[in-house]
């Protein structure tokens, strides 16, 4: 039963057994996968977002003529982001335009444009360590019950100076106006100070992870009176699923018009392979994991010759 | 060069990853040990989640002990009957273990857990075999001659029931110690990411005074079988088995083992036994030194794992 195996069948063995594996992966329906059939691109901004507010374009009380109103359309440079093996992060351009311009001329910061590249939201639990005894444990946790799995945010001047509090807060612009609500059950026992700390908290860490990100290099830029473009750095950790990205025009403060656009961040390749294998039959993932790791350890030795001990 | 790992859902060096493998490899095979107790905290120290570190060392570690385990089966120092008893019982223990990773992950004390564990062994293991070296140490440079320690004697151990004859131990003892110690292992081997053998192997020898002729071999025997089971279980029920991660470990940790094994022919058996408890106490500060610092963050945050 021992006998010894030469060094080249156990190649073979391995290369065999990595062979079915993957054969085996592709051939599992892919019923796992989040990313579906990449929406078709770009409509009007659905109401989405909390809070119910006035259709997206104000036609403003004080316009006397009978000026046409301004509209911004926005799209992506791509529909899907393939993440694969070798995925280090990937770089989007929103682009888009400004119909029936009023600017004077050549960009003068007549209007103002953001652009926020938000994930798929996920329930998040944010815990707190506390001292007990000389050992820093985890204490107390908060459930929310959404959070945006990424968040970066573009614009031509800084927020503040775009808009007030109150617009930002309706639209979720900016990190402080993210929505997070505590799940259902997870108030218990927390003031409304503690909440706060434990969202900044949620922010602080994700910005510190790469995932929360204010363009800053250029932001927003302008060419000519109505073309504006923003180029958003998708970093090698974002998480997979839909991406939407929100483009809002401003002017004096409020939002003239908002365009809403979606992308796809999609698992392909090797990876896509091995994850969803992983997730949809764990069984046979990890009856593969096991021949590979035996397989692997006596081609090496064999490889080696040598008499372990 | 960078690579994505699947399960770890981050992107890496190659290069990093299999040099870690490598000089874990080589500690490996200068001491003669799994080093699993290493790998996992290093995985740890370089921001894989504390989960997947724990499952993909399972997997590492059956690669690495299976080639030895059929060298010593070949040379017949393998005692298959107290091993078979070992496995069941380090099955059920692994089986226990798994399932309090899951507990333990939705509660958020997994971490804190498996740093107190690698606290409390590796200071209690480290502390001893230091001891151990240093007087051994001492008692050569003095001249005295290195006595073996004396088998035969009988203890409490000798009087539990289901007794069994291992012929090849040359023991009659009762089962139930060494399924203990056996479902010991496995629960460690779940919970902490290790082989176990820093365990057993002084299990064996001091409680069920195994001789040491077949001690490694059955060690290595438990350890295949309950590893193999073990990377199973974790794959199965927390999903936290990275394989393309373990295939970076394992291929460093090969190439790694040789030159230790030529560099550990070069030193003496209880100089040996003194590096490696330091080691194993450096390791055992370190984690200890987390644990009890002040974190510059005391927030963390983490997916919501509900009851899957």
């Amino acid at each position: 039963m021992m006998r010894r195996l030469p060094a080249r069948n156990l190649a073979i063995g391995a290369a065999a057994c990595l062979g079915a594996f993957l054969a085996f992966a592709l051939a599992a329906p892919q019923t796992w996968s989040q990313a579906g059939p990449s929406q078709s691109a770009a409509k009007q901004l659905p109401p989405r977002m909390g809070p119910p507010r006035p259709p997206a374009a104000l036609p403003r009380a004080d316009q006397l003529s009978p000026v046409p109103v301004e509209k911004i359309e926005a799209d992506i440079s791509t529909r899907s982001v393939e993440v694969t093996t070798g995925f280090t992060g990937h770089e989007i351009l929103v682009f888009g335009a400004i119909d029936n311009s009023q600017a004077p001329e050549e960009q003068t910061g007549y209007y103002d444009v953001v652009v926020v590249v938000e994930g798929t939201p996920f329930p998040v639990v944010v815990r707190r360590k506390s001292d007990v005894a000389g050992v820093w444990i985890n204490t107390s946790s908060v459930t929310f019950a959404s959070v945006p799995s990424y968040y970066a945010i573009a614009s031509t001047r800084p927020i503040e100076e775009i808009a007030g509090p109150p617009v930002l807060e309706r639209h979720a612009i900016g990190f402080a106006h993210i929505k997070m609500t505590p799940a259902p059950g997870y108030k218990w026992g927390f003031k409304d100070y503690e909440l706060a700390a434990f969202k900044a908290a949620v922010i602080r860490l994700k910005q510190k992870d790469g995932l929360y990100v204010v363009e800053n290099k250029d932001g927003v830029t302008f060419t000519g009176r109505s073309l504006f473009r923003s180029t958003i750095a998708l970093p090698a950790n974002v998480p997979v699923g839909p991406l939407v990205a929100r483009t809002y025009l401003f002017r004096n403060g409020e939002v003239l018009s908002a365009h809403i656009a979606r992308l796809t961040l999609q698992r392909a390749g090797v990876e896509r392979v091995v994850h969803n294998f992983a997730f949809r039959d764990p069984f046979s993932y990890g009856i593969i994991a096991v021949v590979l790791a035996l397989l692997s350890g006596l081609a090496a030795s064999a490889f080696f010759r040598r008499e372990a001990g | 060069m960078n690579i994505y790992l699947p399960i770890a859902e981050m992107s890496v060096n190659i290069a990093l990853f299999l040099g870690m493998g490598g000089a874990v490899g080589f500690l490996s095979g200068l001491f003669g040990i799994g080093g699993g107790f290493l790998l996992t905290p290093l995985l740890m120290f370089m921001g894989i989640p504390t989960a997947v570190a724990v499952g993909t060392g399972s997997m590492q570690i059956l690669a690495s002990s299976v080639s030895g385990a059929i060298a010593q089966y070949r040379r017949k120092n393998v005692d298959v009957k107290l091993g078979v008893v070992l496995v069941i019982g380090g099955v059920v223990g692994s089986v226990i273990g798994v399932a309090l990773v899951r507990v333990l992950r939705q509660i958020g004390q997994f971490d804190l857990f498996v740093s107190l564990s690698y606290v409390t062994f590796l200071g209690a293991v480290g502390a001893l075999m230091l001891i151990e070296s240093v007087g051994t140490i001492r008692k050569s440079r003095s001249g005295q001659p290195v006595s073996a320690r004396k088998t035969g004697q009988h203890s409490w151990v000798h009087g539990l029931p289901f007794k069994m004859r291992f012929h090849r131990s040359k023991l009659y003892i009762s089962a139930v110690p060494a399924a203990m110690i056996g479902a010991f292992v496995g629960f460690m081997a779940a919970l902490m990411g290790v082989g176990g053998g820093f365990v057993m192997v002084p299990a064996m020898i001091y409680l069920l005074r195994v001789p040491t002729s077949v001690v490694i071999g059955t060690s290595l025997f438990q350890i295949v079988f309950v590893m193999a089971v073990t990377t199973l279980l974790q794959a199965m029920q927390n999903k936290t088995v990275d394989v393309v991660l373990a295939l970076l470990l394992i291929v460093g940790g090969v190439v790694g083992a040789q030159f230790g094994v030529a560099a550990g022919g070069r030193l003496k058996g209880e100089q040996l036994r003194f590096l490696l408890a330091a080691l194993v106490l450096l390791v055992c500060l370190r984690i200890g030194w987390d644990l009890m610092a002040r974190p510059g963050e005391i927030y963390s945050i983490g997916p919501l794992l509900g009851g899957i």
